[in-house]
């Protein structure tokens, strides 16, 4: 801030002579290129709506429907890239492949099943932690209680895999220290096995069941708790009858999002994972690599998992979220 | 002179719902005028067209003499102070009153001079580079009035400014309102469904109720002189009392109300009689004594509830079966009284006739 | 939720809040040891302890290369989706009813979508716009994913906002750019932060999408991808470790910056 003189000249006193003012956005505004080109639009009613919807909607158009649009477009077509003189026509043969061999719905099954035993077990693990944090820490407390919990998710999705083959790995920290014990003369094969994944997968989603579970269960008012103690309910009951049927919107986002990511993951089964734990991802992917011939099977692949996601997903909402209202 | 607002058969309707129906308002320069009536009677919508924010569905505004009726917010020279303040969170109190300085294109200088002018105006010069969440809530509302005032607009539209302050700040803000548009000469119009806040600040009270003007005047004659039911009972306690004209006389008239003949002045209306009609009675203007007074209207009655106020004591008197008539009496009137034989009398004077059409609520 | 049985719940839960904790710093923590490690492959126990891996990995070409493109596509990323992200927030803020329930809807739906499909998605459209894989397709997979979390994390901090410092700064003479800048855009100022903060983390992150844009010039995660599929050493620890400090810096330093504006 600039300093003016600070004598009271022209009865401005000291302290209000030390104010600046932003007085180049009068001249801005006031000015000919501005009045007439975007301080006209501004103006205007319709300019106004243009300013404000036109990048956005075509954004959202283009880049957020339009991939998916794409790939519905291509998993129907019978050839890919269009070829000059081809036709390509409309077909479904490319969903039929995924049914004919089990090569194809085997990894489609197991995504599915790894994803669920994850959703379940981080459920289940972070649910005290989430309640832990939002209700027994003192609000001050809060925030550096969450966190520590938030920190190791800064790292990331490659390092975090990584870091989990230190502790699972032949000559890694657990078997290592199961010999030392003397429990095991030989490693226990935990890496590369549906073990690993499954931890792997656990370590790298519970933040997507934290936060949601956190917010919803920090909303509870501590009143009500009070209240129902007050009437007789055990902490048992206290949990059953109150805490769980009012955070169960943050059970349901929770889950739906741990769920959509477990599905979606591609980098934890290739490297957790051995040749019998194959994911659907890998499946999808290998379409992909070669001459882009493949595409339209490997799309229509790609809407067949993305379809059975968000089915799952919805129908866990219809069954366990109950009344249809969401607030977001 | 000119007035400097002028409402010309104005109506807005939202959808099925009419908000504002066939105003028509002058309000003249200098002067404070409040906007009275319950929520949804159309008065912040009244204001919110006068500011820009909303579009008559028919009709004119006129600001100035100048047709602003489609004149986007930001080129009128109104400034609105809004409910809750609406201070900007991230700008110093001297930032905020320059907003609209700046905007204009007035230089630094200037700026200075008029931002320290206001803020002197409501000695907040020692909070100037404060932000609005360190201040308390009566400083935010001078803040936000120095804001609104800094353009110098024709008009300064204040929409329920005092609503988010306690009892006590808000009589205070009351009188400094008062003084700072006595002091600025400039024309006030206040929005609010406070009847107290409306009779302590206004020259003009305007009373709208279902989107129409019910009646407008200074605070003195609406009270004492109500038009219609609905200004009676929004403004202040009263009596509202049911009953037949039996007789007319010179300029009075003889109603029956609950067996009891009471003599009104007529006022501009001229009953006949077998109208039926509202009297309306003050309840300060009932005196109580033991014996019967020498006044006009009087009446027999019982105490049913007495409650001591300090300056006043307010008694709910029994005459006949069951009418109740609200009193407001000095303590000292009655000392001593016995509860179930009064005497309670008005002047004729004190009551006035309203058609009974009007008095439908 | 065995915790709550016992007599005193609430320690009950300390315990296991410090076990998961515990949980998950621990494989973080080992592979920060092996990193130190005086031995060319992974195990434990350590030995030796060295920081001779530290001295070849800060001079390796690289890796040095990877962490400069890592940034620049975290920056590009950061400044689009940010602007595009306050963009969709204003018009959802500024939708009823329907309207807005739809365009929330949309605008979320790249963070929904599950990765991998986000991903191929994403590689058959560019081909249909004729981009070619490499760095404008990295940074568009990369904006597409972090816009969703601008959006909300903006239009949370706009739905707190009072309705009525639009209409003040309207009333003082702004039109709706001049009032867009100077009071809405301050306003989001903490969200805003927050949000670009969120993207910076998530695409210098992001393995999935930036597997099937990218070019050959490989990403940080990329690179430790190759070399953890080509065989492990103890330079992957020191490289993972180094990205792990940067990122938690940039965390706590962005956790400091957001609480210390809302105390404000």
């Amino acid at each position: 801030m600039a300093v003016g003189t600070s004598t009271a000249d022209g009865g401005i006193p000291a302290y209000a002579a030390q104010m600046k003012y932003s007085t180049g956005i009068a001249r801005v505004i006031h000015s000919p290129a501005y009045r007439y080109t975007l301080g006209a639009v501004a103006e205007w009613r319709y300019g106004r709506i243009l300013l404000l919807a036109g990048v956005p909607v075509v954004w959202m158009l283009m880049m957020h429907i339009g991939p998916i649009y794409e790939m519905l477009r291509i998993s129907l077509l019978s050839s890919y890239p269009p070829e000059p003189g081809v036709e390509a026509n409309f077909t479904l043969d490319n969903y039929a492949l995924f049914f004919s061999e089990k090569l194809y719905w085997m990894p489609l099954l197991r995504s599915f099943v790894y994803a669920s035993i994850a959703t379940a077990v981080t459920l289940i693990v972070v649910y005290p932690v989430a309640y832990y944090v939002a209700k027994v820490v003192s609000p001050g407390g809060r925030s550096r209680a969450l966190l520590l919990l938030l920190a190791p998710f800064w790292a990331g999705e490659i390092i975090r895999i990584f870091s989990v083959i230190m502790l699972l790995a032949n000559r890694g920290a657990v078997n290592v220290l199961l010999r030392e014990i003397g429990l095991t003369d030989r490693p226990i094969q935990m890496l590369y096995t549906s073990f690993s994944i499954s931890f792997g997968l656990v370590y790298m989603v519970c933040l997507y069941m934290l936060l949601p579970l956190y917010s919803a269960i920090e909303k509870i008012p501590k009143s009500l708790l009070d209240a129902s103690a007050d009437l007789g309910a055990g902490p048992f009951t206290r949990f059953r009858r109150i805490v769980l049927p009012l955070s169960r919107d943050g059970i349901v986002s929770g889950c739906s999002l741990v769920f959509l990511t477990c599905m979606g993951v591609f980098a934890a089964p290739i490297l957790l994972g051995g040749p019998t734990t194959s994911m659907f991802s890998e499946t999808i992917s290998s379409f992909f690599h070669g001459a882009s011939s493949r595409w339209p099977a490997g799309a229509a692949f790609a809407m067949i998992m993305l379809a059975a996601s968000l089915v799952t997903v919805g129908l866990f909402m219809r069954v366990v979220g109950g009344s249809k209202q969401r607030t977001f | 002179m000119e007035p400097v607002v002028q409402f010309e058969n104005v109506r807005k309707s939202f959808g099925s719902f009419v908000a504002v129906d066939n105003l028509n308002l002058n309000i003249e320069r200098g002067k404070f005028v409040t906007l009275l009536g319950p929520s949804g009677c159309g008065k912040s919508t009244t204001l919110r067209m006068l500011g820009g924010f909303e579009t008559p569905t028919s009709g004119r505004i006129l600001l100035s003499g100048r047709d602003v009726t489609q004149v986007p917010p930001n080129r009128r020279n109104v400034n609105i102070v809004f409910q809750e303040y609406a201070l900007f969170p991230h700008m110093t109190v001297a930032k905020n009153i320059a907003f609209g300085l700046e905007l204009k294109g007035v230089d630094n200088r200037q700026i200075q001079k008029r931002v320290s002018e206001l803020l002197e105006l409501v000695q907040l010069q020692e909070f100037a580079s404060r932000l609005p969440s360190e201040l308390s809530g009566g400083q935010r509302q001078r803040v936000a009035l120095m804001r609104a005032l800094a353009p110098d607009p024709d008009v300064l539209l204040l929409d329920e400014p005092l609503s988010a302050l306690d009892a006590k700040l808000r009589q205070t803000m009351q009188v400094e309102l008062k003084a700072i548009q006595e002091q600025t000469g400039k024309t006030f119009m206040f929005v609010t469904h406070d009847q107290e806040e409306a009779l302590t600040m206004s020259d003009t009270i305007v009373v709208m109720n279902n989107g129409r003007i019910e009646q407008m005047g200074d605070p003195a004659t609406l009270y004492n002189r109500p038009g219609s039911a609905f200004v009676a009972t929004f403004l202040g306690e009263t009596n509202l009392l049911r009953s037949d004209v039996v007789g007319t006389e010179a300029g009075e008239a003889a109603v029956r109300w609950n067996g009891v003949t009471i003599k009104t002045s007529a006022g501009a209306l001229s009953p006949k009689p077998g109208d039926a009609i509202y009297v309306v009675l003050r309840p300060e203007a009932i005196q109580c004594s033991a014996h019967e007074p020498s006044v006009a209207n009087r009446v027999q009655g019982r105490i049913r509830q007495r409650v001591f106020k300090g300056n006043h004591t307010s008694l709910k008197v029994e005459i006949g079966d069951g009418h109740l008539l609200n009193a407001l009496v000095h303590p000292s009137e009655v000392e001593g009284l016995s509860r179930d034989d009064i005497w309670v009398g008005w002047p004729s004077e004190a009551t006035t006739l309203i058609p009974s059409r009007n008095a439908a609520s | 939720m065995r915790a709550v049985f016992l007599d005193w719940p609430g320690l009950a839960l300390k315990s296991f809040y410090w076990l998961f904790v515990l949980y998950l710093f621990l494989p973080l923590s080992l592979m920060v040891a092996v990193s130190f490690k005086d031995a060319s492959f992974i195990s434990f126990p350590l030995g030796n302890l060295t920081i001779d891996w530290y001295a070849k990995v800060i001079q390796d070409k690289q890796f040095l290369d990877a962490c400069l493109y890592t940034i620049m596509i975290a920056a590009a990323t950061t400044a689009i989706a940010t602007v595009i992200g306050v963009w969709i927030a204003m018009l959802i803020g500024s939708l009823r009813g329907a309207a807005q329930y739809v365009a929330f809807a949309v605008a979320c739906l790249p963070a929904v979508v599950p990765g991998m499909i986000s991903a191929i998605s994403l590689r058959i459209f560019i081909t249909t716009i004729d981009l070619p894989t490499g760095t404008a397709a990295i940074i568009l997979g990369h904006v597409v994913h972090a816009v969703p979390f601008v959006v909300v994390m903006v239009l949370t901090r706009l739905r707190s906002m009072p309705g009525n410092l639009v209409d003040a700064a309207r009333d003082l003479g702004a039109d709706s750019i001049v009032t867009f800048f100077r009071v809405t855009l301050p306003y989001l100022g903490p969200a805003i932060f927050g949000g670009m903060i969120f993207c910076l983390l998530l695409s210098s992150d992001d393995f999935v999408r930036t597997f099937f844009l990218g070019g050959y010039r490989p990403t940080l995660p990329m690179l430790i991808f190759a070399r953890v599929q080509s065989g492990m050493s103890p330079e992957i620890n020191v490289m993972a470790t180094l990205v792990l400090v940067v990122t938690a810096v940039v965390g706590l330093y962005a956790e400091y910056l957001t609480r210390r504006s809302r105390i404000r």
